[in-house]
Formats: structure tokens, sequence, C-alpha cells
């Protein structure tokens, strides 16, 4: 699989600081999480993707192209929702978008079509003909989203879209950005430090932290890798610890009936009930336990960086 | 992305040249300051030298009309580089308020919200941007200031006959180079300034305080050095320097001395203005702040 976002040992500097530290890395998730606590380089990494800044050394590539070297090119695929506010008070909304588009290379009768149908399509199709300025927080954040998908981009850049928007605007952002995903060819790249947020759209994620990765996995992977991890509690472990290993299953107690369980692909629950009725023990609580996006960002902040050949492998097996 | 399907769809079709994005907005910037109906007006206004240097010229060549309005024009009303000068100079000063009214609201509404860097984001360079924007300033003063002018030298060349247009191309030559240089100027110093200020009324105060005040500092200067170099901060003076030597004009021993200064420092004055514009611009000009630094 082509990857949409490949880092190869960048660096990007600004005043005298080092904002982004030899980032390596490939991202190829159809939507991809940018977590990082503030100031980790989340927005800065957008920016160097757009071209905004140049990189001190390394390259940033999309879509196998280098940023710097085809950087028109790369900007026509791209739409951007910047993470402030980005509009023009006195200008109609779906004039804006329009003009937006047309600045994309539109044709005008296309980029009025488009802005028309972007705006019913984030679900502000009835306030199109107002103007910016009289827009609500929610409203404008929709209204840069329509922006950013008018052209038809084959990448979509979002800098934190659900700040400062009330639970039901942020569910209602959030299925934007699902839809997108699922029923179209646009990669998404998504900067947020909402867990719940990245957790809910992305397949893939990267955890920035004081400019270095962190962390860069494959949400699916993770998740299929921990599906059959339990954690049991019994009434007693009379054989019954003896006999779960002997199906293969690893296994360990933690005293007092609570067991965890790491069972093997060929292993259904249904044989662990069996078992429990065999040796007649009661199964008081039984619940997959998987690591949440939460464990992961913890362990990474905890853990720092990732050193560069860490990162290397992440790259190729898909997470650390 | 169709309406009644309500789901997101790429886009395929064909794509405007790149070399013309700009021109986008340029479009917008003229739709959006024709919307103001007083803005419309005032420009319309701005053709009132045109039409007053038409009148003239028609009135100077047909004694037809002198005769039926019982004046004769004679040495008093000569078409010739003089007059050419104060037509353009009367369109100018009319342009400039065109200017203060639209060049401040085109920069700082961009960077009042930030849209600028959705600009950007997109194809088109920080360079394109201010092509753009330049080029509204550049087509709505064209329009206003030497065009005009050019037309009148054509009608005059046309009335007159015998060879006048020939003799006095460099008229022409003058009327245009003073014309853009005065342009390139205008709008370049009124964006350097713009894309620091956030408000428009704030931009357009800047805009006169730095052209008016600046000429105030100058006479200061000048009053308390004993010196004529203050003159330099004085750019409608600086202006007037030059398009005098293009028309053919140059000051005399006496103003010399006096109350101008140099053509070589006039020129000098306002190339270093254009220049420090476009410092201006190309530090403000930008998607992002490097805050950090």
């Amino acid at each position: 699989m082509e990857a949409v976002i490949q880092l190869e040992s960048l660096q990007v500097k600004l005043g005298p600081r080092i904002i982004l530290d030899r980032l390596t890395g490939a991202l190829s998730g159809r939507c991809i999480g940018l977590l990082g606590p503030n100031g980790s380089g989340k927005s800065t990494l957008i920016n160097t993707l757009l071209g905004f800044y140049r990189p001190l050394s390394g390259k940033a590539k999309i879509f196998g192209k280098d940023v710097q070297e085809n950087l028109r090119d790369l900007r026509a695929q791209i739409g951007y929702m910047p993470e402030s506010d980005a509009f023009i008070a006195d200008m109609s909304g779906v004039r804006f978008v329009r003009y937006m588009a047309e600045l994309s290379g539109l044709p005008k009768s296309e980029a009025m079509e488009r802005a028309h149908e972007a705006f019913f399509y984030v679900g502000l199709g009835e306030a199109r003909y107002r103007k910016l300025g009289t827009y609500s927080l929610g409203m404008k954040q929709l209204a840069k989203l329509a922006q950013a998908l008018a052209h038809g981009p084959r990448l979509l850049l979002l800098d934190e879209p659900t700040n400062g928007l009330d639970p039901e605007a942020r569910q209602r952002m959030l299925q934007l950005v699902r839809d997108i995903r699922d029923t179209s060819e646009v990669c998404v790249l998504i900067s947020s430090h909402l867990l719940h947020d990245i957790e809910e759209c992305c397949d893939e994620v990267i955890i920035l932290k004081e400019g270095k990765i962190a962390a860069l996995c494959n949400l699916e992977e993770e998740r299929k890798a921990n599906l059959k991890f339990l954690e049991l509690e019994v009434s007693s472990e009379n054989g019954f610890l003896e006999s779960v290993r002997s199906l293969g299953c690893e296994c360990a107690s933690f005293g007092a009936g609570r067991l965890k369980i790491v069972l093997p692909d060929n292993i259904e629950v249904r044989q662990l009930y069996k078992l429990a009725v065999e040796h007649s023990i009661q199964i008081r609580r039984m619940n997959y336990r998987r690591d949440s996006l939460e464990d992961i960002f913890l362990k990474a902040m905890m853990n720092g960086a990732v050193p560069a050949n860490a990162s290397e492998k992440a790259m190729s097996h898909g997470r650390l | 992305m169709a309406v009644y399907k309500r789901s997101y769809k790429a886009y395929s079709g064909p794509l405007t040249p790149t070399w013309s994005r700009f021109t986008v907005l340029t479009r917008y910037g003229l739709a959006r300051l024709f919307d103001s109906r007083m803005f419309t007006a005032y420009t319309v206004f701005c053709f009132l030298p045109f039409l007053v240097g038409l009148g003239s010229i028609y009135f100077v060549h047909s004694t037809a009309a002198q005769m039926l309005l019982g004046l004769k024009f004679g040495r008093e009303l000569a078409i010739n580089n003089q007059f050419f000068l104060g037509v353009l100079w009367s369109e100018s000063w009319l342009g400039f308020v065109l200017v203060a009214w639209a060049a401040p609201g085109m920069i700082s509404k961009d960077f009042a919200n930030h849209s600028i860097q959705l600009y950007l984001s997109r194809p088109l360079s920080r360079a394109e941007y201010l092509v753009g924007k330049v080029s509204v300033l550049a087509a709505l003063l064209s329009c206003t200031t030497w065009i005009p002018a050019l037309i009148l030298f054509g009608v005059q060349a046309e009335m007159q006959g015998n060879g006048w247009g020939w003799d006095n191309l460099w008229i022409a030559g003058a009327i245009v180079v003073a014309g853009l240089l005065w342009i390139a100027l205008m709008s370049l110093l009124s964006m350097g300034l713009a894309v620091w200020v956030k408000w428009r009324i704030a931009a357009t105060a800047l805009f006169f305080g730095v052209l008016f005040f600046m000429a105030g500092f100058g006479f200061a200067v000048n009053q308390v050095l004993r010196t004529r170099w203050g003159w330099l901060l004085n750019v409608p003076q600086m202006i007037f320097i030059v398009w005098r030597s293009l028309f053919r004009m140059p000051l005399s021993l006496a103003e010399l001395h006096h109350d101008a200064v140099p053509l070589w420092s006039a020129w000098a004055s306002l190339l270093a203005i254009c220049a420090f514009s476009l410092w201006l611009l190309n530090r403000r000009l930008r998607a992002r702040e490097v805050e950090r630094a």
C-alpha cells in the first residue's frame, strides 16, 4: 500500500528551536490521527506538509512526492482545515467556498456547483447565503470543512476539527469525517489532542512528544491483537488453570480467583465455559480487555520518544 | 458530491491553467469593491478630469463651439506637455483616494480572520497572491489615470493633425511611465502598510499618515536643520519632481536651490519606498508566523 505521508528524518527549526526532530515514519491509513500534547509539534508537522515551513533537513513526502519539490502539485490535492478561524467575514458562505475552489483551479461554474454541494454535504445548506461573520463557531468549523472539501482533494488535513464545538456539533463533525473516510477515496489526517475523537475516526495514529515520534501504530491491528485478551474472575482455581493451559492458552493468576488469559486463534470462549462446568467452578466475571488509545498514549508519554531505528521498525510492522 | 445523495465525491473535471489563478483574486477583488455603490459612484467621479480634458481639447479645436460660447481659447489653453501633466496630476489625486479606499480592505480582511492561510494552502504562491491583489489596484488606477490621459493624447493627435502625434510621441511615453510608476508606488505602499494592520480603518489612517505626516515631518526637518533633504520624505513632492522631468518640465535653478531636491534623489526616494514596501510585504505575507523565535 502506498504511503500517504512519509517522513524521512524530517527536522524543522523555527527560530532557534528545533520543533520537529528527525521524524521518520510512513503513514498509510485512510484516516490518520496526529496526537500529542500542546507544543509537541502537531501543527508544525501539518504546516510542513503544506509547505509553509521549509525543513532544516530530511524530507516530508505526500503520495510519494517530496513536498518541497512538488508543492504546487501537492497543494492542489490537499484540502486544509486550519485550527484557527479562517474566513472572510463579509462574504457569504457559498461565495467564499466558491472563491477557494476557484483558487484551487476549478472553473467558475464547477466551483459554484461544488460550493453549493459542499455546503449541503456539511449540513449548512440553508445558511449558505449568510455572511460568514454571522456564523456560530460550529458553523464556522463546518464552513472551513466545506472549503477544504469543495475542490475534491485526495488528502484532507484537519487541524483540531472539533475545537470549541458542543457535544452535538462534535458528533456531527466526527460523523462527517467517518463518512468521508468510508465513502470516498480521500485520506484524512486529523490533528487533535482529544483521544476520543481520534479513536472514533482513525485507523492509524502517530503520537508526537517534544517534536519526536513517541508512537506510531495501526489502531486496527492493535484492536485485533487485543481482542482475545481476557480477564476472568472465578470462584476457585482448582485445576482450572492447568486445564486452560492444556488448551494452549497463556494464563496468569493474580490470586483470589483473578486470571488473565490470552486465547489463541483456534480457541473459543465457549471452551472455557465447558472447562468451568467440568471443574464445577463459577465464572463470576469475564471481560475482554484491550489497550485503549488512552493506554497507548499514556505509554508513549511515559516511555518518551522512540529511537530512530524503532520508528523504522514501526514503519515495516505497522505498530510498535 | 451530489446534493441529493449527500455523499462526497472527488472532483475529476478540468482545471484552469496554473498561470491564471491570480486572476481569480483580481476578479473577486474588483467584484467586492464594486458591490459598494459609493465606491462605484466615486470611480465614475474619477473620470471628471478626463471629461474636462476632453472638453478642453474639443473647444480648443472647435471655432464653432468657441463662437457659440463667446470664448476664445488661444495661448491660455495650449494642449501641450503641461496640459497632460495637469490632467494626469488631477486624475492621480482622485485615484489616490481610490487607493486609500480600496487597498487596505483588500488585504486587511484576509489577515483579520487568518484567511491568508487558506489562500496559501492552495496552488498559489505569495508572489501570485500579491500580483492578484496589486492587479485590482493596477486595473482600477490604469482605467482612471494613464489610459484616459492616453486617450486624450490620441484625441488631440487626431484633431490637431499635421504629425502632431508623431512629433509629441514622447508625451505618450511620459504618460505611461508616470502612470505606471505612480500605480506601483501607491499599490505597494498601501499594501505594505495594510498587511501590518488588521483593522481596515486603521490601515487607511496609516496610509494617509505615512504620506502626509511624513511630508510634515520632512518640512520640520528642513526648517530645523536648514536643509532641503527633508523633502525626500514628501512622497507627493518626489512624484511631482519625477513627473516634471518625464514631461520635460525640469525644475528651475531657483527651485533647485530653495524648494526641491535633485532628480536623482527623487528617483532614489521613490524606489526606496517601493523596496521598503516589498520588504514589509515579504515579512508579513506568510501563512504562518514564526512566533516562537
